[in-house]
Protein backbone atom coordinates (compact mmCIF):
# COMPACT_ATOMS: atom_id res chain seq x y z
CA UNK A 1 0.00 0.00 0.00
CA UNK A 2 1.35 3.41 -0.71
CA UNK A 3 1.54 6.29 1.52
CA UNK A 4 -0.87 8.50 -1.59
CA UNK A 5 -3.22 5.24 -1.04
CA UNK A 6 -3.25 5.97 2.89
CA UNK A 7 -3.87 9.12 2.73
CA UNK A 8 -6.38 9.18 -0.43
CA UNK A 9 -8.67 6.97 2.06
CA UNK A 10 -7.83 9.09 4.95
CA UNK A 11 -9.32 12.44 2.98
CA UNK A 12 -12.45 10.00 1.84
CA UNK A 13 -13.16 9.23 5.34
CA UNK A 14 -12.53 13.09 6.62
CA UNK A 15 -15.10 13.89 4.00
CA UNK A 16 -17.51 11.45 5.42
CA UNK A 17 -16.72 11.60 8.79
CA UNK A 18 -18.10 15.15 8.46
CA UNK A 19 -21.09 14.20 6.43
CA UNK A 20 -22.22 11.64 8.90
CA UNK A 21 -21.05 14.45 11.52
CA UNK A 22 -23.59 16.60 10.17
CA UNK A 23 -26.72 14.26 10.13
CA UNK A 24 -25.69 13.21 13.67
CA UNK A 25 -25.99 16.91 14.36
CA UNK A 26 -28.95 17.22 12.90
CA UNK A 27 -30.25 14.49 15.13
CA UNK A 28 -29.11 15.42 18.35
CA UNK A 29 -30.19 19.30 17.83
CA UNK A 30 -33.82 17.50 17.30
CA UNK A 31 -33.28 14.91 20.03
CA UNK A 32 -31.72 17.85 22.56
CA UNK A 33 -34.60 20.11 21.96
CA UNK A 34 -37.42 17.85 22.13
CA UNK A 35 -36.05 14.27 22.88
CA UNK A 36 -37.62 12.99 19.86
CA UNK A 37 -35.55 10.29 18.09
CA UNK A 38 -35.94 11.44 14.29
CA UNK A 39 -35.74 8.89 12.18
CA UNK A 40 -36.05 11.49 9.19
CA UNK A 41 -33.12 13.14 9.66
CA UNK A 42 -31.74 11.78 6.20
CA UNK A 43 -34.76 12.72 4.47
CA UNK A 44 -34.80 16.24 5.60
CA UNK A 45 -31.14 16.18 3.53
CA UNK A 46 -32.72 14.23 0.84
CA UNK A 47 -35.43 16.97 0.38
CA UNK A 48 -32.65 19.73 0.98
CA UNK A 49 -30.44 18.59 -2.12
CA UNK A 50 -33.60 17.65 -4.28
CA UNK A 51 -34.55 21.43 -3.87
CA UNK A 52 -31.05 22.82 -4.65
CA UNK A 53 -30.59 20.40 -7.57
CA UNK A 54 -34.12 21.96 -9.04
CA UNK A 55 -32.95 25.51 -7.93
CA UNK A 56 -30.01 25.00 -10.17
CA UNK A 57 -31.55 23.08 -13.16
CA UNK A 58 -34.82 24.64 -13.31
CA UNK A 59 -34.09 28.03 -12.25
CA UNK A 60 -30.12 28.87 -13.06
CA UNK A 61 -29.45 29.85 -9.73
CA UNK A 62 -25.91 30.50 -8.71
CA UNK A 63 -24.75 27.61 -6.31
CA UNK A 64 -24.68 29.46 -3.24
CA UNK A 65 -28.42 30.70 -3.51
CA UNK A 66 -29.26 27.21 -5.09
CA UNK A 67 -27.87 25.64 -1.68
CA UNK A 68 -29.47 28.63 0.45
CA UNK A 69 -33.00 27.39 -0.89
CA UNK A 70 -31.71 23.65 -0.15
CA UNK A 71 -31.35 24.53 2.99
CA UNK A 72 -34.88 26.53 3.57
CA UNK A 73 -36.65 23.81 2.24
CA UNK A 74 -34.81 21.69 4.86
CA UNK A 75 -36.40 23.82 7.56
CA UNK A 76 -39.65 23.68 6.03
CA UNK A 77 -39.77 20.17 5.70
CA UNK A 78 -38.99 20.28 9.64
CA UNK A 79 -41.45 22.88 10.58
CA UNK A 80 -44.17 20.47 8.44
CA UNK A 81 -42.95 17.20 10.19
CA UNK A 82 -43.83 18.90 13.83
CA UNK A 83 -46.82 20.25 12.94
CA UNK A 84 -48.66 17.59 10.87
CA UNK A 85 -46.65 14.84 13.04
CA UNK A 86 -45.08 14.79 16.09
CA UNK A 87 -47.93 17.74 17.81
CA UNK A 88 -50.63 15.57 17.03
CA UNK A 89 -48.98 12.31 17.87
CA UNK A 90 -48.11 13.50 21.54
CA UNK A 91 -51.65 15.95 21.68
CA UNK A 92 -52.63 12.31 22.02
CA UNK A 93 -50.42 10.89 24.09
CA UNK A 94 -48.20 9.38 22.25
CA UNK A 95 -45.26 7.95 23.90
CA UNK A 96 -41.18 8.08 22.35
CA UNK A 97 -41.24 4.47 20.39
CA UNK A 98 -44.52 6.19 18.95
CA UNK A 99 -42.61 9.24 17.62
CA UNK A 100 -39.69 7.40 16.56
CA UNK A 101 -42.07 5.61 14.63
CA UNK A 102 -43.78 8.09 13.00
CA UNK A 103 -40.78 9.80 11.61
CA UNK A 104 -39.53 6.74 10.30
CA UNK A 105 -43.26 6.35 8.53
CA UNK A 106 -42.85 10.02 7.58
CA UNK A 107 -38.98 8.94 6.14
CA UNK A 108 -40.63 6.21 4.06
CA UNK A 109 -43.34 8.62 2.57
CA UNK A 110 -40.54 10.89 1.47
CA UNK A 111 -38.54 8.85 -0.06
CA UNK A 112 -41.71 7.29 -1.75
CA UNK A 113 -42.28 10.79 -2.60
CA UNK A 114 -39.00 11.74 -4.23
CA UNK A 115 -38.98 8.45 -5.92
CA UNK A 116 -42.59 9.26 -7.98
CA UNK A 117 -41.71 13.09 -8.52
CA UNK A 118 -37.59 13.01 -9.12
CA UNK A 119 -37.38 9.36 -10.42
CA UNK A 120 -35.72 6.26 -9.90
CA UNK A 121 -32.68 7.49 -11.05
CA UNK A 122 -29.44 9.38 -9.39
CA UNK A 123 -28.85 13.53 -10.10
CA UNK A 124 -25.35 14.64 -10.10
CA UNK A 125 -25.15 18.23 -8.91
CA UNK A 126 -22.68 21.04 -9.33
CA UNK A 127 -20.47 21.68 -6.24
CA UNK A 128 -18.61 24.35 -5.30
CA UNK A 129 -15.04 24.78 -7.22
CA UNK A 130 -16.52 22.52 -9.97
CA UNK A 131 -14.81 19.41 -10.22
CA UNK A 132 -11.56 20.94 -9.01
CA UNK A 133 -9.39 19.25 -6.52
CA UNK A 134 -6.75 20.47 -4.20
CA UNK A 135 -3.21 17.90 -4.22
CA UNK A 136 -2.52 16.95 -0.37
CA UNK A 137 1.02 15.01 -0.56
CA UNK A 138 -0.17 13.43 -4.09
CA UNK A 139 -3.58 12.47 -2.68
CA UNK A 140 -6.27 14.88 -3.84
CA UNK A 141 -9.35 16.17 -2.38
CA UNK A 142 -12.29 18.09 -4.23
CA UNK A 143 -12.60 21.88 -3.27
CA UNK A 144 -16.17 21.15 -2.50
CA UNK A 145 -15.30 18.70 0.12
CA UNK A 146 -13.03 21.35 1.66
CA UNK A 147 -15.70 23.75 1.64
CA UNK A 148 -18.11 20.75 3.30
CA UNK A 149 -15.69 20.06 6.36
CA UNK A 150 -15.30 24.11 6.46
CA UNK A 151 -19.29 24.71 6.80
CA UNK A 152 -19.66 21.80 9.22
CA UNK A 153 -17.24 23.20 11.24
CA UNK A 154 -18.69 26.49 11.34
CA UNK A 155 -22.25 24.96 11.82
CA UNK A 156 -21.19 23.24 14.98
CA UNK A 157 -19.15 26.16 16.61
CA UNK A 158 -22.73 28.42 15.70
CA UNK A 159 -25.06 25.89 17.37
CA UNK A 160 -22.76 25.90 20.09
CA UNK A 161 -22.44 29.11 21.05
CA UNK A 162 -26.51 29.48 19.95
CA UNK A 163 -27.09 27.07 23.02
CA UNK A 164 -24.70 28.90 25.57
CA UNK A 165 -24.99 32.33 24.39
CA UNK A 166 -28.47 33.40 22.74
CA UNK A 167 -31.98 33.58 24.82
CA UNK A 168 -33.64 31.99 21.92
CA UNK A 169 -30.86 28.62 22.66
CA UNK A 170 -31.30 28.87 26.32
CA UNK A 171 -34.91 29.00 26.15
CA UNK A 172 -35.30 25.73 23.73
CA UNK A 173 -32.62 23.86 26.16
CA UNK A 174 -34.82 24.43 29.26
CA UNK A 175 -38.38 23.96 27.23
CA UNK A 176 -36.75 20.30 26.61
CA UNK A 177 -35.56 19.69 30.33
CA UNK A 178 -38.74 20.83 31.95
CA UNK A 179 -41.49 21.64 29.51
CA UNK A 180 -43.79 22.73 32.80
CA UNK A 181 -41.17 24.14 34.76
CA UNK A 182 -40.28 26.47 31.28
CA UNK A 183 -44.16 27.42 30.88
CA UNK A 184 -44.57 28.69 34.21
CA UNK A 185 -41.48 31.14 33.39
CA UNK A 186 -43.39 32.50 30.17
CA UNK A 187 -41.57 30.14 27.49
CA UNK A 188 -43.91 28.90 24.63
CA UNK A 189 -42.85 25.39 25.01
CA UNK A 190 -44.83 24.36 21.71
CA UNK A 191 -42.99 26.75 19.30
CA UNK A 192 -39.44 25.87 20.90
CA UNK A 193 -40.19 22.79 19.42
CA UNK A 194 -41.24 24.16 16.11
CA UNK A 195 -37.99 25.95 16.18
CA UNK A 196 -36.19 23.38 16.96
CA UNK A 197 -37.32 21.10 14.18
CA UNK A 198 -36.77 23.67 11.70
CA UNK A 199 -33.60 24.11 13.18
CA UNK A 200 -32.96 20.42 12.46
CA UNK A 201 -34.26 21.01 9.22
CA UNK A 202 -32.12 23.34 8.30
CA UNK A 203 -29.16 21.13 9.45
CA UNK A 204 -29.89 18.32 7.35
CA UNK A 205 -30.85 21.10 4.70
CA UNK A 206 -26.82 21.59 5.35
CA UNK A 207 -25.70 18.17 4.93
CA UNK A 208 -28.24 17.53 2.37
CA UNK A 209 -26.98 20.61 0.04
CA UNK A 210 -23.49 19.37 0.62
CA UNK A 211 -23.00 15.81 0.25
CA UNK A 212 -25.18 15.62 -2.81
CA UNK A 213 -22.41 17.23 -5.04
CA UNK A 214 -20.34 14.18 -3.83
CA UNK A 215 -22.68 10.91 -4.18
CA UNK A 216 -25.37 11.84 -6.27
CA UNK A 217 -29.09 12.66 -5.23
CA UNK A 218 -30.91 9.41 -5.13
CA UNK A 219 -34.32 8.62 -3.82
CA UNK A 220 -33.08 5.93 -1.02
CA UNK A 221 -30.34 8.30 0.54
CA UNK A 222 -32.23 9.84 2.94
CA UNK A 223 -32.21 5.97 5.24
CA UNK A 224 -28.64 5.88 4.30
CA UNK A 225 -27.74 9.14 5.99
CA UNK A 226 -30.03 8.44 8.58
CA UNK A 227 -28.49 5.14 9.42
CA UNK A 228 -25.32 6.53 9.62
CA UNK A 229 -26.22 9.81 11.03
CA UNK A 230 -27.77 7.94 14.16
CA UNK A 231 -24.54 6.01 14.36
CA UNK A 232 -22.31 9.41 14.79
CA UNK A 233 -24.98 11.27 17.44
CA UNK A 234 -25.05 7.86 19.71
CA UNK A 235 -21.06 7.28 19.15
CA UNK A 236 -21.14 11.28 20.54
CA UNK A 237 -23.46 11.27 23.35
CA UNK A 238 -27.10 12.08 21.90
CA UNK A 239 -27.91 15.49 22.27
CA UNK A 240 -24.47 17.06 21.97
CA UNK A 241 -23.88 18.58 18.71
CA UNK A 242 -19.56 18.64 19.35
CA UNK A 243 -20.11 14.87 20.26
CA UNK A 244 -21.96 14.15 16.91
CA UNK A 245 -19.18 15.72 14.95
CA UNK A 246 -16.52 13.68 16.78
CA UNK A 247 -18.91 10.11 16.21
CA UNK A 248 -19.03 11.00 12.61
CA UNK A 249 -15.53 11.59 12.21
CA UNK A 250 -14.63 8.61 13.89
CA UNK A 251 -17.37 6.29 11.88
CA UNK A 252 -15.74 8.02 8.60
CA UNK A 253 -12.26 7.30 9.49
CA UNK A 254 -12.38 3.27 10.76
CA UNK A 255 -14.84 2.67 7.67
CA UNK A 256 -11.66 4.62 5.52
CA UNK A 257 -9.21 2.15 7.29
CA UNK A 258 -10.98 -0.75 6.74
CA UNK A 259 -11.32 -0.35 3.32
CA UNK A 260 -7.59 0.39 3.00
CA UNK A 261 -6.79 -2.59 5.14
CA UNK A 262 -9.06 -5.10 4.73
CA UNK A 263 -11.58 -4.73 2.36
CA UNK A 264 -14.24 -2.25 1.43
CA UNK A 265 -16.80 -5.06 2.09
CA UNK A 266 -15.99 -5.33 5.54
CA UNK A 267 -15.95 -1.80 6.08
CA UNK A 268 -19.30 -1.54 7.87
CA UNK A 269 -19.03 -4.96 9.90
CA UNK A 270 -15.36 -3.66 11.19
CA UNK A 271 -17.01 -0.18 11.86
CA UNK A 272 -19.97 -0.83 13.39
CA UNK A 273 -17.68 -3.51 15.93
CA UNK A 274 -15.43 -1.04 16.85
CA UNK A 275 -18.50 1.43 17.40
CA UNK A 276 -20.35 -1.48 19.91
CA UNK A 277 -17.02 -2.08 21.54
CA UNK A 278 -17.09 1.83 22.36
CA UNK A 279 -20.33 2.04 23.42
CA UNK A 280 -20.18 -0.95 25.56
CA UNK A 281 -16.92 0.77 27.44
CA UNK A 282 -18.13 4.16 27.11
CA UNK A 283 -21.96 4.52 27.62
CA UNK A 284 -22.56 7.79 27.30
CA UNK A 285 -20.70 8.23 24.32
CA UNK A 286 -17.02 9.59 23.72
CA UNK A 287 -18.00 13.03 25.92
CA UNK A 288 -19.46 11.07 28.77
CA UNK A 289 -22.30 12.86 30.80
CA UNK A 290 -20.56 16.11 31.44
CA UNK A 291 -20.51 16.04 27.46
CA UNK A 292 -24.22 16.14 26.85
CA UNK A 293 -24.77 19.35 29.14
CA UNK A 294 -21.78 21.44 27.78
CA UNK A 295 -22.25 21.29 23.96
CA UNK B 1 -56.43 40.78 43.43
CA UNK B 2 -57.07 36.69 43.06
CA UNK B 3 -60.45 35.40 42.92
CA UNK B 4 -61.21 31.65 41.91
CA UNK B 5 -64.79 31.07 41.27
CA UNK B 6 -65.92 27.81 41.64
CA UNK B 7 -62.96 26.20 39.85
CA UNK B 8 -63.11 22.31 38.61
CA UNK B 9 -59.87 20.90 37.27
CA UNK B 10 -58.75 16.93 36.68
CA UNK B 11 -56.82 14.38 34.93
CA UNK B 12 -58.67 12.49 32.34
CA UNK B 13 -62.12 11.00 33.54
CA UNK B 14 -60.57 11.62 37.46
CA UNK B 15 -61.96 15.30 38.56
CA UNK B 16 -59.57 16.61 41.77
CA UNK B 17 -61.01 20.24 41.72
CA UNK B 18 -64.94 20.55 42.40
CA UNK B 19 -66.38 24.01 42.68
CA UNK B 20 -63.58 25.06 44.58
CA UNK B 21 -63.59 29.03 45.33
CA UNK B 22 -61.00 31.07 47.07
CA UNK B 23 -59.44 34.86 47.32
CA UNK B 24 -56.28 36.73 47.89
CA UNK B 25 -56.56 40.36 49.09
CA UNK B 26 -53.39 42.65 47.37
CA UNK B 27 -50.34 41.86 49.28
CA UNK B 28 -51.94 39.30 52.05
CA UNK B 29 -50.61 36.08 52.45
CA UNK B 30 -52.89 33.26 52.26
CA UNK B 31 -51.88 29.35 53.28
CA UNK B 32 -53.83 26.56 51.83
CA UNK B 33 -53.73 23.35 53.96
CA UNK B 34 -55.16 19.80 53.32
CA UNK B 35 -53.89 16.25 53.10
CA UNK B 36 -51.94 14.66 50.91
CA UNK B 37 -54.59 14.17 47.79
CA UNK B 38 -56.80 16.88 48.70
CA UNK B 39 -55.89 18.41 44.85
CA UNK B 40 -53.39 21.43 46.31
CA UNK B 41 -51.09 20.88 43.37
CA UNK B 42 -53.85 21.06 41.40
CA UNK B 43 -54.74 24.03 42.28
CA UNK B 44 -51.54 25.35 41.64
CA UNK B 45 -51.40 23.60 38.65
CA UNK B 46 -54.50 25.19 37.27
CA UNK B 47 -53.69 28.62 38.05
CA UNK B 48 -51.09 28.66 36.09
CA UNK B 49 -52.62 27.30 33.70
CA UNK B 50 -50.53 23.19 33.08
CA UNK B 51 -54.23 21.72 33.87
CA UNK B 52 -56.94 22.71 32.15
CA UNK B 53 -59.83 24.20 33.79
CA UNK B 54 -63.17 22.24 33.20
CA UNK B 55 -65.49 25.07 34.85
CA UNK B 56 -65.38 27.62 36.70
CA UNK B 57 -63.22 30.83 36.84
CA UNK B 58 -59.86 32.46 37.67
CA UNK B 59 -60.07 36.04 37.54
CA UNK B 60 -57.20 38.18 38.23
CA UNK B 61 -57.32 41.56 38.45
CA UNK B 62 -60.87 41.53 37.11
CA UNK B 63 -59.66 39.60 33.84
CA UNK B 64 -60.73 36.02 33.43
CA UNK B 65 -57.17 34.13 32.84
CA UNK B 66 -58.85 30.43 33.15
CA UNK B 67 -58.52 30.20 29.22
CA UNK B 68 -54.87 32.01 28.79
CA UNK B 69 -52.11 29.74 27.57
CA UNK B 70 -49.39 29.01 30.42
CA UNK B 71 -46.60 30.59 28.83
CA UNK B 72 -49.16 34.21 29.11
CA UNK B 73 -50.04 33.87 32.50
CA UNK B 74 -47.35 35.38 34.45
CA UNK B 75 -47.59 38.38 32.23
CA UNK B 76 -50.72 38.98 34.58
CA UNK B 77 -48.41 38.97 37.23
CA UNK B 78 -48.97 35.28 38.86
CA UNK B 79 -45.69 33.58 39.42
CA UNK B 80 -45.26 29.77 41.18
CA UNK B 81 -42.90 28.05 42.53
CA UNK B 82 -44.65 24.60 41.67
CA UNK B 83 -43.88 21.40 43.82
CA UNK B 84 -40.45 20.08 42.79
CA UNK B 85 -39.40 23.56 41.86
CA UNK B 86 -38.53 21.99 38.40
CA UNK B 87 -35.76 24.00 37.98
CA UNK B 88 -33.42 23.45 34.89
CA UNK B 89 -31.23 21.15 36.85
CA UNK B 90 -28.90 21.15 33.99
CA UNK B 91 -28.11 24.51 33.28
CA UNK B 92 -26.64 27.40 36.05
CA UNK B 93 -28.37 29.11 38.62
CA UNK B 94 -27.48 32.36 36.32
CA UNK B 95 -29.40 30.99 33.32
CA UNK B 96 -32.41 29.53 35.07
CA UNK B 97 -33.08 33.20 36.74
CA UNK B 98 -31.68 34.62 33.48
CA UNK B 99 -34.71 33.16 31.71
CA UNK B 100 -37.62 34.23 33.82
CA UNK B 101 -35.42 37.86 33.95
CA UNK B 102 -35.88 37.96 30.32
CA UNK B 103 -39.73 37.39 31.08
CA UNK B 104 -40.07 39.73 33.80
CA UNK B 105 -38.72 42.58 31.88
CA UNK B 106 -41.68 43.15 29.84
CA UNK B 107 -43.63 43.71 32.98
CA UNK B 108 -44.52 47.43 33.89
CA UNK B 109 -42.03 49.33 35.67
CA UNK B 110 -43.48 50.13 38.32
CA UNK B 111 -44.29 46.15 38.79
CA UNK B 112 -40.92 45.71 38.08
CA UNK B 113 -39.81 44.73 42.43
CA UNK B 114 -36.85 42.47 41.84
CA UNK B 115 -33.14 42.91 40.39
CA UNK B 116 -30.16 40.81 41.00
CA UNK B 117 -28.85 43.23 43.64
CA UNK B 118 -32.24 43.11 45.74
CA UNK B 119 -32.21 39.12 45.13
CA UNK B 120 -28.58 38.73 46.44
CA UNK B 121 -29.69 40.79 49.79
CA UNK B 122 -32.67 38.44 50.00
CA UNK B 123 -30.14 35.50 49.02
CA UNK B 124 -26.62 35.89 49.67
CA UNK B 125 -25.53 32.51 49.03
CA UNK B 126 -26.46 33.36 45.01
CA UNK B 127 -24.00 35.77 44.48
CA UNK B 128 -21.37 32.93 44.99
CA UNK B 129 -23.13 30.00 43.22
CA UNK B 130 -24.47 32.18 40.31
CA UNK B 131 -22.43 29.92 37.57
CA UNK B 132 -22.83 26.69 39.45
CA UNK B 133 -25.36 23.82 37.60
CA UNK B 134 -28.36 23.61 39.95
CA UNK B 135 -27.77 19.84 40.32
CA UNK B 136 -24.51 20.52 42.13
CA UNK B 137 -26.66 23.04 45.12
CA UNK B 138 -28.31 21.68 48.22
CA UNK B 139 -31.93 21.39 48.21
CA UNK B 140 -32.90 24.35 50.53
CA UNK B 141 -30.34 26.41 48.12
CA UNK B 142 -32.64 24.90 44.83
CA UNK B 143 -35.31 26.02 46.63
CA UNK B 144 -34.25 29.48 47.13
CA UNK B 145 -33.24 29.31 43.33
CA UNK B 146 -36.81 28.38 42.31
CA UNK B 147 -38.40 31.01 44.54
CA UNK B 148 -35.79 33.73 42.87
CA UNK B 149 -36.58 32.86 39.62
CA UNK B 150 -40.62 33.22 40.34
CA UNK B 151 -39.33 36.76 41.67
CA UNK B 152 -37.56 37.59 38.87
CA UNK B 153 -41.13 37.54 36.83
CA UNK B 154 -42.03 40.52 38.91
CA UNK B 155 -45.36 38.84 40.09
CA UNK B 156 -47.54 40.73 42.46
CA UNK B 157 -48.92 36.84 43.85
CA UNK B 158 -46.28 34.22 44.28
CA UNK B 159 -47.58 30.93 44.93
CA UNK B 160 -45.56 28.54 46.32
CA UNK B 161 -46.39 24.62 46.36
CA UNK B 162 -44.98 22.71 49.60
CA UNK B 163 -41.73 25.00 49.78
CA UNK B 164 -40.70 23.28 53.03
CA UNK B 165 -40.57 19.55 50.86
CA UNK B 166 -36.99 18.22 52.36
CA UNK B 167 -36.13 20.83 53.87
CA UNK B 168 -34.08 21.14 57.38
CA UNK B 169 -36.09 22.67 60.48
CA UNK B 170 -33.51 25.53 60.02
CA UNK B 171 -33.91 26.14 56.51
CA UNK B 172 -37.53 26.34 56.96
CA UNK B 173 -37.62 28.83 59.36
CA UNK B 174 -34.91 30.94 56.90
CA UNK B 175 -37.84 30.43 54.78
CA UNK B 176 -40.60 32.38 57.28
CA UNK B 177 -38.23 35.10 57.02
CA UNK B 178 -37.87 35.18 53.02
CA UNK B 179 -41.63 34.93 52.74
CA UNK B 180 -41.82 37.96 55.19
CA UNK B 181 -39.39 39.87 53.21
CA UNK B 182 -41.31 39.20 50.06
CA UNK B 183 -44.19 40.82 51.47
CA UNK B 184 -42.22 44.04 52.33
CA UNK B 185 -41.79 44.45 49.36
CA UNK B 186 -45.69 44.44 47.90
CA UNK B 187 -46.36 40.82 46.93
CA UNK B 188 -48.89 38.67 47.82
CA UNK B 189 -48.24 35.17 48.90
CA UNK B 190 -50.64 31.89 48.11
CA UNK B 191 -48.61 29.53 50.24
CA UNK B 192 -49.44 25.52 49.83
CA UNK B 193 -48.05 23.64 53.04
CA UNK B 194 -48.57 20.77 55.52
CA UNK B 195 -45.88 21.89 57.71
CA UNK B 196 -48.32 24.11 59.60
CA UNK B 197 -45.78 25.99 62.00
CA UNK B 198 -44.49 27.45 58.67
CA UNK B 199 -47.88 28.31 57.92
CA UNK B 200 -49.36 29.82 60.00
CA UNK B 201 -45.86 31.66 60.50
CA UNK B 202 -45.47 32.80 57.23
CA UNK B 203 -49.74 33.74 56.59
CA UNK B 204 -51.90 36.08 58.05
CA UNK B 205 -54.91 33.14 57.79
CA UNK B 206 -56.09 29.84 55.58
CA UNK B 207 -57.99 27.84 53.62
CA UNK B 208 -58.63 24.36 54.46
CA UNK B 209 -58.48 21.77 51.28
CA UNK B 210 -60.04 18.13 51.56
CA UNK B 211 -61.32 16.17 48.41
CA UNK B 212 -61.00 18.98 46.24
CA UNK B 213 -63.19 21.86 48.34
CA UNK B 214 -62.49 24.70 50.37
CA UNK B 215 -63.72 22.92 53.60
CA UNK B 216 -63.17 25.84 55.71
CA UNK B 217 -61.69 29.04 55.77
CA UNK B 218 -59.88 29.97 59.52
CA UNK B 219 -59.87 33.97 59.87
CA UNK B 220 -56.57 35.70 60.88
CA UNK B 221 -58.15 36.10 64.38
CA UNK B 222 -57.96 31.95 64.89
CA UNK B 223 -54.90 31.43 62.97
CA UNK B 224 -52.85 33.68 64.76
CA UNK B 225 -53.90 31.42 67.74
CA UNK B 226 -53.02 28.72 66.09
CA UNK B 227 -49.54 29.45 66.04
CA UNK B 228 -47.77 26.88 67.36
CA UNK B 229 -50.19 24.25 68.96
CA UNK B 230 -50.69 20.99 67.10
CA UNK B 231 -55.07 21.23 66.99
CA UNK B 232 -54.88 22.16 63.35
CA UNK B 233 -52.65 19.62 62.06
CA UNK B 234 -54.61 17.45 64.10
CA UNK B 235 -58.30 18.55 62.57
CA UNK B 236 -57.17 19.63 58.95
CA UNK B 237 -54.26 17.31 57.84
CA UNK B 238 -55.04 13.98 59.66
CA UNK B 239 -51.78 13.84 61.19
N1 LIG C 1 -51.07 13.76 36.57
C1 LIG C 1 -52.06 13.16 37.25
N2 LIG C 1 -52.85 12.25 36.63
C2 LIG C 1 -53.87 11.66 37.30
N3 LIG C 1 -54.17 11.90 38.57
C3 LIG C 1 -53.42 12.80 39.24
C4 LIG C 1 -52.34 13.48 38.61
N4 LIG C 1 -51.79 14.32 39.51
C5 LIG C 1 -52.49 14.16 40.64
N5 LIG C 1 -53.48 13.26 40.49
C6 LIG C 1 -54.46 12.87 41.50
O1 LIG C 1 -55.18 14.01 41.90
C7 LIG C 1 -55.40 14.01 43.29
C8 LIG C 1 -54.89 15.30 43.89
O2 LIG C 1 -53.48 15.36 43.73
P1 LIG C 1 -52.64 16.64 44.12
O3 LIG C 1 -51.24 16.39 43.74
O4 LIG C 1 -53.30 17.85 43.59
O5 LIG C 1 -52.79 16.62 45.70
P2 LIG C 1 -51.98 17.42 46.80
O6 LIG C 1 -52.99 17.99 47.71
O7 LIG C 1 -51.05 18.35 46.19
O8 LIG C 1 -51.21 16.28 47.55
P3 LIG C 1 -49.75 16.31 48.22
O9 LIG C 1 -49.95 16.89 49.55
O10 LIG C 1 -49.38 14.85 48.29
O11 LIG C 1 -48.85 17.10 47.35
C9 LIG C 1 -54.72 12.77 43.83
O12 LIG C 1 -55.71 11.79 44.03
C10 LIG C 1 -53.78 12.35 42.75
O13 LIG C 1 -53.65 10.96 42.71
MG1 LIG D 1 -49.00 18.55 46.18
Amino acid sequence: MTTTLFIQSLLAGLTNGFVYGLIGLGISVIFRGTRVVNAMQGDFALVAGIAACLALDWLGLPIAVGFLGGIIAGALVGWAVELLLIRPTQARGGSEDSLLLVTLGGAFAVSAAALLYFGRDSRSMPGFGGNRSLDVFDAAIRVHAVWLIAIAIVVVVALRLFYQRTPLGQSILAASIDPEGAATIGINVPRMRTLTFMLGGAVGGVAGVLVSPLITIHYEMGLLLTLKGFTAAIVGGLGNPFGAIMGGLLLGLVEAMAIVFVSSGYKDVIAMSLLILIMIAMPNGLLGRRGRVGG
Amino acid sequence: MLSVEELSAGYGDILVLRELSLAVARNESVAVIGPNGAGKSTLVRTLCGLTAARAGRIVKDGVAIERLAPHRRAATGIAAVLENRRLFGELSVKTNLDLAAREGDRRPAQARRFDHASLFELFPFMRERLGASIQLLSGGEQQMVAIARALLLQPDLLVLDEPSTGLAPKIVKGLVDVIARIRRQGVGILLVEQNVALATEAADRAYVMSLGRVTRAIPPEQWRGAQGDGEIAKAYLGA
